[in-house]
């Protein structure tokens, strides 16, 4: 069951087209992966999916309800969350209260998930038990050690990190990862894969995961995007992507055009 | 740390150029750069030798982006070592470099996009005026001195070049089309006559028919003798008129060589083995 | 339709110079990045430099013109961009505002200084007022002629600069791209200098043209709020274009006139001071019509501001040492001085209504006396019982005080948070201005229509406003009253700290640090700030109308908005984000340098021989506040944050601290048997304690062998500095982080640098990891082709 569907969404700057005709759908209980080669428009269809942009024709659907309209917060209420390719954690606070603080946000909420979802927690509806969740959260991510510490600190891996673990305090049905991996080691890398694994599998999350590591895109997703000029030119499984010629030349440039 | 060596390595033969001794124009040595906390660039050795076009290559997130800033100044290092033709000019601002010579096209924004086309020209002027030749004299190709450039003299060329423009010079440059805003840019390049150029991403967000025509453009600035070094994430348009070819990951470079050496590695880097 | 003509012509008159002003902080708004709060103030300096020169030592009228416009504006300009301005990059928007708030508060202190404000000063229109022309039948001056021509070829000139030259293109340049303009090789901060310069010598055009059409004397207040008004026309032009902004200064010239043409001033007393209020009114209007900003990512500043939160714990000790330190004083003090103490201690509560506001969330309020004044107004109407020298303001007084500023603040506020923070700095700056020449300006009795009862807003321009009484506590005793707002200030410090501590401080701060995160979390970003602009709001209507009650008798002059403003650039000075801060910077507002000048005065007059040198300390001390906030540039955490750094050194040194405390109990006892006089013992006690956290390293260094043989291996950090990592065992540190990183980030908090974290690994130094192509010789050295 797809949970977030965008139909058509375009966007323009000025009078450059920075998405066109973009339609895809990311299914609750597995990984789907968005790539594309720098400027395809990958995060502008995130800022548009979580309301920082309004695109110029098309709709974004959340469990079949149209919210194109609504203001970020009203998307986050309806079970939406993100990281940010450019870091925005909460420089003030340590990375326990930057996780803990996502849960205070989620306690004023007047709906919470609303997507009916979040197997794992029958109370998932209700206010959470902060320090017990921060915790679990805590510990789900890898942060347990350095939760005391200055959020600035950290090295961008361990950043990235924490903003995945504040998106996971709002319990989200939606799950959208903009370059969660740039930054981190390859150890890093492979536990994260097997994290959103778990996320998508257990927590029947709709995960949507933009990433630069095609490597672990292809190792984790059951479905993949391709985006280029703000197209979605291919979709489907990792194999199919993989031998697409119309991907390669995506990333490569295409050939006999570049040979000129 | 390697400084030596990239010196030596860059005075090897140089295609185009007889004199071997010449230091390389433009010359990181190891350089460690990033934003705030986080480091990006950890210890960049990379050298652009007179008259050579140097491709950088290598996936997203790579550094490729940073290291460029730091060739053209605006961003610091947080060590090593930035040269222009062996002297050091670590920590000079942007603009003190541009006034050098150093003729930088950004990714996706070489222009002014609230000027009219005409008014970007005229922005173009700025490069030449000062300090005219006297520094640029010690170390720009040769030991010619570089007169100011005229408006007249860009809109001449940039007219000539892309009839286009000179259609819409009253145009805002914001308004015109993808190619048309990097022929734009490009002309930069074309009427300032820089002794280096660096060009980030110039294919980003554009046709193939566009791209091809720019790198024309590109490839015979390279045949005129121009320095040039070109960040690409598309390897296949660039290697065709690059001298040489550095790969970046994980903000190092990891092989240089010759385009039909680095090919092979290129699919594993970007796509994953 | 004569005087439709006339009055017409004079208001486009009015509105050119408006739009002169405009234009000019338009452009350096634009080209810096710096919006400057203190444009008025360089016309004001200007018009008394012109006065100065022109009629005080009667200078040619060119000469003095070129004097002025051609030198000394253009070069004040461009000396305040060089030195201070370029500075504030990398800075919040708060302290941007609050350092050219400073430039206005030091301002007025040296005009007041340098021109002595009884000498009334005037200077007449330029070819004398009474060579006029007839328009159409209406009679125009020479003066205002030229104005209106300076007007019209202004903005024609600034047409042709930013169109046909290069350096005027360059600056739209710099509004599009600062980055690319260096790449091109133009100069970004070349070019802002120059705006500060020319936007100068605008504000210095317009200060000189619209003196003599004010008439009356020079009034330096007066004038920075005229150019001020110019702050309406700049926002019309959404801070970005002159030609709209000229058109809003038209509009606002003309409205301005319409109004003193057609408004029955009789009828409605208010009149005149609805058009003085004007500007500020328009103000509004155009902030509720100006689109939402969008929220983006990649906000985040490095800001160099780091507060650090303290503990529950170390709240109620510091309140509790706060209440017990002022009872000990209290004894020792003289009943005037008492009486001063209290008035400090209310500003310190309207100071403390910023901590929240400003501190935690990131939002400012330019104008927290201003809601004094309105909680004033309420207490003295509604909050009042008994009568005679019973007369009493009550509990409830107060509190309804305190709500109804909340509502009206929910009100100034509610258009300006959907912008940006600048935004809301200008909607309460025009709620101040606002309510100083509209609200407390409204003296005269009136019957109002419908209640038919006499009504005026502030009879006579005098409130006599009583004590109040809290049960069975009277504060019409000063000494009570005391220790009353001390406890009051120590309770609403210790709910501050609690509040920055709990979840709602957690969203605060989390708002300020990344709106766009806090969004995407399912914060509604505008009902939190507006809540916190209500509680702020709240806190300064009860501290003004405690303040107003301390002074007995309150006048509109206490509610200028300059009070605001030096309140707010004093408490950003000494630590926005502390309600210590609020405290040391409420204190220093309400009555520290007024006490310092007075000091000076007073051993001035005692010692006839140096008097002169005194005089010049007392003049000094009231620039001195607006020195230290443009200071503030380089330290924007504030002072406090390096006092309580500085007694850090006590932890580790308790033999010290007991010594000092012991040093500090012998002062009072000289001070409390009347051995010397108060002002001694203020001079001795901050003598002491400037030194005491100085000498200590120097002693406890000498003592540490000992301390250290005594506790062996336990070890701190060997004279690490005083910070979090000295607590933590060396063993530790080894393992978790490497032990470079911890000294570099210990430094850069003792230096106050941004921090820089550990780096993301030194991948050289991480074994088992290996880059991919391992074989190749040296990184990144260009191997050539074989």
């Amino acid at each position: 069951m797809a949970l977030l569907e965008t139909d058509s969404i375009a966007v323009r700057f000025g009078g450059n087209v920075a998405l066109d005709d973009v339609s895809i759908s990311v299914a609750a209980g597995r990984v789907t992966g968005l790539i594309g080669p720098n400027g395809a428009g990958k995060t502008t269809l995130f800022n548009i999916v979580t309301g920082l942009l309004a695109p110029t024709r098309g709709r974004v659907l959340v469990d079949g309800a149209d919210i194109t309209r609504l203001p970020p917060y009203k998307r986050a209420h309806r079970g939406l969350a993100r990281t940010f390719q450019r870091l925005e954690p909460f420089v003030s606070l340590s990375v326990r209260d930057n996780v803990r603080v996502a849960g205070q946000i989620r306690d004023t909420w007047r709906r919470r998930g609303s997507l009916g979802i979040g197997k794992a927690d029958p109370r998932g509806r209700g206010r959470l038990d902060l320090d017990r969740e921060t915790d679990r959260v805590l510990e789900l991510v890898g942060l347990t050690d350095v939760a005391d510490r200055d959020v600035a600190e950290l090295p961008t891996g361990q950043a990235r990190l924490v903003e995945l673990g504040r998106a996971l305090m709002t319990r989200p049905g939606v799950l959208l990862l903009d370059e969660p991996a740039s930054g981190q080691t390859e150890q890093e890398t492979e536990a994260f894969g097997r994290l959103l694994r778990r996320l998508a599998q257990e927590d029947g999350i709709a995960v949507c995961l933009v990433e630069h590591d095609v490597g672990l895109v292809m190792d984790v997703c059951a479905m993949i995007y391709v985006l280029d000029y703000g197209r979605v030119i291919a979709a489907g499984p990792p194999d199919v992507i993989r031998a697409d010629p119309a991907v390669i030349d995506a990333y490569l440039g295409s050939a006999e055009e570049g040979a000129a | 740390m390697s400084t030596d060596m990239a010196a030596t390595a860059a005075a090897g033969p140089v295609p185009g150029k007889g004199a071997g001794i010449e230091p390389p124009l433009l010359e990181l040595a190891g350089v460690r750069a990033g934003y705030g906390p986080i480091e990006v660039l950890h210890g960049v050795d990379l050298a652009v030798p007179a008259g050579s076009v140097v491709a950088l290559l290598g996936p997203n997130g790579a550094g490729k982006t940073t290291t460029l800033n730091v060739c053209c100044g605006l961003q610091r290092p947080s060590s090593g070592e930035l040269r222009l033709a062996g002297r050091s000019v670590t920590g000079a601002s942007a603009e003190t470099l541009a006034r050098l010579g150093v003729c930088t096209i950004p990714e996706r924004r070489g222009i002014f996009p609230n000027l009219t086309v005409r008014e970007n020209l005229w922005m173009m002027t700025q490069a030449r005026s000062w300090p005219r030749g006297k520094q640029a004299r010690s170390w720009s190709r040769g030991a010619q001195a570089q007169p100011g450039v005229s408006l007249r003299d860009v809109e001449e060329i940039a007219y000539a070049r892309f009839p286009v423009l000179g259609e819409r010079r009253g145009q805002l440059a914001g308004t015109l089309s993808g190619g048309q805003q990097q022929m734009l840019a490009l002309t930069r390049a074309l009427g300032t006559d820089p002794a280096v150029l660096l060009l980030d991403e110039l294919s980003m967000g554009l046709a193939p028919r566009v791209v091809r025509e720019l790198y024309e453009i590109v490839g015979r600035l390279a045949a005129e003798g121009m320095s040039i070094l070109i960040v690409e994430q598309f390897a296949r348009t660039v290697l065709p008129i690059a001298d040489q070819v550095a790969l970046m990951l994980h903000g190092r470079i990891v092989n240089v060589g010759a385009p039909s050496e680095v090919e092979e590695h290129l699919s594993a880097a970007y796509l994953g083995a | 339709m004569d005087q439709f003509l006339q009055y017409t012509i004079l208001g486009l008159v009015l509105g050119g110079i408006y739009g002169i002003a405009a234009s000019g902080l338009v452009l350096t708004c634009t080209t810096s990045g710096v919006f400057n709060f203190g444009h008025g103030s360089i016309a004001m300096l200007s018009a008394f430099l012109y006065w100065q020169v022109r009629f005080d030592w009667n200078w040619p009228t060119p000469v003095a013109l070129v004097a002025v416009l051609g030198v000394f504006a253009p070069a004040f300009g461009a000396l305040l961009h060089i030195t201070i301005m370029r500075g504030l990059r990398e800075t919040t928007e708060i302290t941007r505002i609050t350092v050219t708030v400073a430039l206005t508060v030091g301002a007025l202190a040296l005009a007041n200084w340098i021109w002595d404000p009884t000498v009334p000063r005037r200077f007449d229109y330029f070819f004398g007022g009474t060579n006029q022309v007839k328009i159409f039948g209406s009679r125009i001056t020479y003066h205002e002629l030229l104005a209106l021509a300076a007007a019209v070829l202004i903005a024609v000139g600034l047409r042709f600069f930013f169109y046909r030259t290069r350096t005027g293109v360059g600056m739209r340049a710099v509004v599009d791209d600062p980055p690319l303009l260096q790449l091109t090789g133009g100069r970004p901060e070349r070019l802002a200098t120059l705006s500060w310069a020319l936007g100068a010598m605008l504000a210095a055009l317009a200060g000189i043209l619209i003196t003599p059409i004010l008439g009356g004397a020079l009034d330096p207040n007066a004038l920075t709020l005229l150019v001020i008004d110019a702050f309406a026309a700049a926002v019309f032009g959404r801070l970005r274009s002159v030609p709209l902004t000229f058109l809003g200064a038209v509009v606002l010239g003309l409205a301005n006139n319409y109004v003193l043409a057609y408004f029955p001033s009789e009828r409605w007393t208010w009149t005149s001071n609805f058009r003085i209020s004007l500007p500020m009114i328009l103000l509004f209007v155009v902030l509720l019509v100006l689109p939402q900003d969008r929220l983006r990512g990649g906000t985040i500043t490095r800001a160099r501001e780091r507060f650090r939160v303290p503990t529950m714990r170390s709240a109620v000790v510091w309140a509790v040492i706060l209440v017990v330190g002022m009872f000990l004083l209290r004894e020792i003090m003289a009943p005037a001085v008492v009486n001063t103490m209290v008035i400090g201690m209310t500003f310190a509560v309207i100071a403390l209504s910023l901590v929240p506001l400003t501190g935690y969330a990131g939002e400012i309020n330019l104008a927290p006396v201003s809601f004094g004044a309105i909680g004033t107004i309420i207490a003295y109407h509604y909050g009042v019982t008994g009568s005679g020298v019973d007369t009493r303001m009550t509990v409830w007084g107060l509190l309804l005080a305190a709500a109804v500023c909340a509502v009206v603040g929910a009100l100034v506020a509610l258009p300006a948070l959907r912008l940006r923070g600048l935004y809301l700095a200008l909607a309460t700056m025009a709620f101040g201005v606002f309510v100083s020449t509209m609200v407390v300006a409204d003296t005269v009795p009136r019957v109002l229509p419908l209640l038919h009862v006499e009504f005026s807003i502030f009879p006579n321009g005098t409130l006599n406003v009583p004590r109040p009484r809290l049960g069975p506590i009277d504060l019409a005793d000063g000494g009570t009253f005391l220790m009353v707002i001390t406890v009051l200030f120590a309770v609403l410090g210790v709910l501050m700290v609690a509040l920055r501590r709990s979840g709602y401080g957690h969203r605060l701060v989390a708002l300020k640090d990344s709106p766009a995160a806090c969004a995407t979390l399912g914060q509604n970003p505008v009902r939190l700030k507006l809540s916190v602009f209500m509680l702020s709001a709240a806190i300064a209507g009860l501290g003004g109308a405690l303040m107003s009650a301390a002074m007995v008798s309150v006048n509109p002059d206490r509610f200028v908005i300059f009070v605001s403003l030096g309140l707010v650039m004093t408490v950003v000075v000494a630590g926005i984000g502390y309600v210590s801060g609020a405290f040391a910077g409420g204190l220093l507002a309400g009555v520290g340098f007024v006490a310092l000048q007075n000091m000076f005065d007073k051993v001035g007059t005692d010692h006839a021989s140096l008097s002169s040198l005194f005089s010049f300390l007392s003049q000094f001390s009231t620039v001195l506040p607006a020195l230290i906030g443009i200071g503030l540039a380089r330290n924007p955490t504030g002072f406090v944050d390096d006092i309580i750094r500085a007694f850090e050194v006590f932890r580790r040194a308790r033999v010290m601290l007991a010594a000092g405390l012991a040093l500090q109990a012998a002062i009072y006892l000289l001070a409390y048997t009347d051995t010397f006089s108060n002002w001694w013992f203020v001079a001795l006690t901050v003598l002491l304690w400037g030194i005491w956290p100085r000498i200590t390293p120097l002693v406890s260094d000498r003592l540490a062998p000992a301390v250290r043989a005594r506790r062996a291996g336990a070890g701190a950090l060997p004279a690490g500095p005083a910070d979090g990592p000295a607590e933590v065992p060396l063993e530790l540190v080894g393992v978790d982080v490497p032990l470079t990183d911890e000294h570099r980030r210990v430094l850069d908090r003792a230096l106050g640098l941004p921090e820089t974290a550990a780096l993301p690994g030194d991948l050289a130094a991480v074994p088992g990891r290996v880059t991919p192509s391992a074989g190749i010789p040296p990184a990144g050295t260009l191997v050539p082709a074989p």
